[in-house]
């Protein structure tokens, strides 16, 4: 290649290679520098080793935050692989119609979180919808405290989570099953297989891939989840006396003003971010172990 | 912040800069020893250990803070204006655009050859925005902030002292308002104060007559206000309250009014976890436990109490007359049965109020003409005006003694309104300490909720809250 032709593909990269670095490899670098510092918007910083790492191990937040933030992707994750499958599977037969619910479900994955956390609170509060139809089934039953009860709180921002990500799943999926040869499902037929035999011995197989790939996303949304925890529990703190304190809520409280620490957050950043990583390491292996077998 | 490269001043790049030459070095060695494939996959290794290195290197140095610009603590002369500045203003627009509007077009008239820029912001987020404004040195010309909002800012020196600038200033505005933009050992004020509100006392009638309370008669003292709202809860048996705790906006004011010291008088230690605190906090808790208020309430702030008021959940709502204008609006069938009356006050008497105040930065490029329209739009004239279009009260005294104020002949609750406002206004005070910030708030509100939720006690959760808002007080004000 004649050194002016050499220089075209690099030409043709720039844009991209300088929002790259601009927006995610200079900030990341920036991030991890920061976490070694006492750094804040109002005062600058100096380095301090590893003390915001040391600090971190003795912030019972973090620990907090961090097994909210395990409960979370441990209680959301197997909801995100099963009930979107359930809902592609529906949603899957061409009948007339059929378009309306696929719409209907892949709605609140579109709506704004602000809405949707309107909405929730309208069903959860002690005089909300919930209660009122609970009170329906069993006269004179005390109201439930969705969004005031510490051990409640979280699983009520998970029920939000679960609920707007469904129709988002349910899409992946849906090119999933479309992906499953029919030769297949014929082959099972004839041998006399029904229905769930089907499901279980073709569909499934089928789908681990995309299975997999499902529970690494949706580990991944909730580890970075906030919005839920923002909207529901007020904004000043992560729901009732910050039972809902999620990792990245954390960041979030370390950063909001002109003394925010942000050496510290760093700090937390990383954290979160090396978690994250490992995740998809494992993924990483369990699909090439998948594409061995 | 990727904006400083003082390479001679910092340990880190100059370690760095010696690894680079270390690196190039090598590879010189590297490119005499090496050929073919292996020599090109260690350049693209180097390339990128180059890359990262000098991103690395513009991200160490950029450790130094933002430049706060200079303040020569000189008188301004503001005779000879000209030229262009942005005034900017907290959650006023769509409403006061016509106010707004014109006194920018009768300044610009009085000046010719001046241009006013007017942009607003939300309230919401609104800290965040101007704290990113300033750490990237694109804050407006003229910034409308509250004194909480802007003390971390004053005790950086980023905003023009108004004592040295505009020495004949002072007089002309109510002494607390003035004081309320002062930084603690600090020498100098840093804010104009524009307009105020002291809050008022709001109550539904028709509430307070189902609960068998004279609708005639608004509680007084914090402790009629307990009184009264248990009596309309347990009239209301769970369809209506009688108030909204609102504890971020309203725990610490209350320990305030209560007579609590809330701050040492060097500024650095909090010490509100005295005896009548705690019994403040189990008063709270015994409240909460028997349903005088919605158990929801107990994360919800002053959005969500106003949100209440009108929609007849609760019978009290103490705030500012500034709401009276939106419940007119959005709900007049409960703006028809609101009264209003003094602010509840605690064992001394003193109110609280709240001041907006409009503070310039001193890197803004046309400080002269950012000081002469900052004084223009919060003189007697101009707040006047304000305030006969708006239920607030002006912080200059010229304005503030005229007739106006006095008079609600009409008989409307926003007249009366704004007639107590005034009358308390004289001798309010900005209760809450500008120390009291989003950090500190967090932690007292995180643990009084532990303690109304009995996951700790009141002592213990003052305790603790004292401990950890002094630790963040301490380090701010210190720079650790």
């Amino acid at each position: 290649m004649k050194p002016r032709n050499a220089l075209s593909p690099w030409l043709f990269l720039l844009p991209a290679l300088v929002i790259a670095l601009a927006f995610h490899i200079a900030p990341f670098i920036d991030t991890i520098v920061k976490s070694f510092t006492n750094y804040t918007p109002s005062r600058g910083g100096r380095f301090i080793g590893f003390d915001n790492y040391i600090r971190m191990l003795g912030d019972d937040n973090f620990w907090l935050a961090l097994g909210n933030t395990a409960l979370y992707m441990v209680v959301v994750v197997p909801f995100m692989v099963l009930l979107p499958l359930l809902l592609a599977m529906l949603a899957k037969p061409k009948v007339p119609g059929i378009g309306f619910f696929r719409a209907s479900y892949y709605t609140p994955v579109v709506a704004s979180m602000v809405a949707v956390g309107i909405i929730w609170q309208m069903l959860l509060r002690e005089d909300g919808i919930i209660n009122w139809l609970f009170s329906l089934l069993r006269p004179g039953t005390q109201a439930i405290n969705f969004l005031s009860d510490s051990n409640l709180f979280l699983f009520c921002c998970m029920a939000v989570t679960i609920w707007k990500g469904l129709g988002y799943y349910m899409v992946i999926y849906l090119a999933g099953l479309a992906n499953v040869p029919s030769e297949l499902h014929e082959a099972a037929s004839m041998d006399g297989a029904g229905i769930f035999r089907r499901f279980w011995s073709v569909v499934l197989p089928s789908l681990r891939p995309t299975m997999l790939l499902i529970a690494l996303l949706s580990a991944i949304a909730a580890m970075k989840v906030f919005a839920e925890v923002y909207v529901l529990g007020g904004g000043a703190t992560a729901g009732p006396a910050n039972s809902g304190l999620t990792m990245v809520f954390l960041i979030r409280q370390n950063m909001s003003s002109f003394d925010s620490q942000v050496g510290y957050a760093s700090a937390l950043s990383l954290s979160l971010f090396v978690l994250t990583i490992g995740l998809s390491i494992a993924y990483v292996r369990m699909t090439r172990q998948e594409t061995a077998s | 912040m990727l904006t400083k490269f003082h390479l001679t001043d910092c340990k880190v790049c100059e370690n760095i800069s010696k690894a680079l030459v270390r690196t190039n070095f090598a590879n010189e060695g590297a490119r005499i020893r090496m050929r073919g494939k292996l020599m090109s996959g260690k350049r693209s290794l180097l390339k990128i250990a180059i890359v990262s290195a000098t991103v690395f290197s513009l991200s160490a140095c950029g450790l130094n803070g933002v430049d706060t610009g200079t303040d020569e603590k000189v008188a301004l002369k503001t005779d000879n204006l000209s030229g262009e500045i942005t005034f900017q203003t907290l959650a006023l627009k769509p409403t006061f655009d016509d106010y707004i509007n014109e006194r920018i077009a009768t300044f610009e008239k009085a000046n010719p050859g001046t241009k006013i820029k007017w942009e607003d912001i939300s309230f919401d987020g609104a800290q965040e925005k101007v704290s990113t404004a300033a750490q990237s040195n694109t804050m407006a010309d003229i910034v409308n902030l509250n004194p909480n909002f802007a003390q971390p800012l004053e005790r950086e020196g980023y905003f023009l002292d108004l004592d040295a600038a505009a020495p004949d200033a002072k007089k002309n505005y109510v002494e607390g308002a003035w004081n309320a933009f002062t930084v603690p050992a600090k020498e100098g004020s840093f804010g104009i104060p524009w307009y105020l509100t002291s809050e008022i006392t709001m109550y539904n009638k028709d509430l307070f007559s189902k609960s068998g309370l004279d609708p005639e008669k608004a509680p007084a003292t914090q402790e009629e206000l307990y009184s009264a709202a248990e009596k309309v809860a347990a009239a209301g048996n769970g369809q209506f309250y009688g108030l909204h705790p609102a504890l971020e906006n309203r725990f610490i004011v209350d320990l305030a009014k209560m007579g609590v010291p809330l701050i040492s008088d060097d500024f650095k230690k909090w010490e509100f976890n005295t005896p009548e605190a705690v019994a403040h906090v189990e008063r709270l808790k015994t409240m909460y436990d028997s349903g005088v208020f919605s158990k929801d309430a107990l994360t919800e702030g002053h959005a969500k109490e106003r949100e209440a008021y009108m929609s007849d959940s609760i019978a009290l709502f103490p705030s500012g007359p500034n709401f009276l204008k939106t419940i007119e609006s959005d709900a007049p069938q409960v703006f028809s049965e609101t009264a209003v009356a003094p602010q509840i006050t605690g064992k001394d008497g003193v109110s609280n109020m709240s001041v907006m105040g409009l503070l310039i930065p001193n890197n803004s490029k046309n400080k002269e003409l950012a000081t002469a329209f900052a004084l223009f739009i919060s003189n007697d004239e101009s707040q006047l005006e304000l305030a006969k279009i708006a239920p607030v009260i002006p912080s200059s005294i010229g304005s503030l003694s005229d007739p106006y104020f006095e008079d609600d002949s009409d008989g409307t609750i926003t007249s009366q309104a704004r007639k107590i406002s005034a009358a308390q206004i004289k001798d309010a005070e900005n209760l809450v300490p500008v120390q009291f910030d989003d950090t500190v708030k967090k932690i007292v509100i995180e643990n009084v909720q532990k303690a109304i939720l009995g996951q700790m006690t009141a002592q213990d959760a003052l305790d603790d809250a004292v401990k950890r808002a002094t630790e963040v007080t301490t380090q701010a004000a210190e720079g650790n």
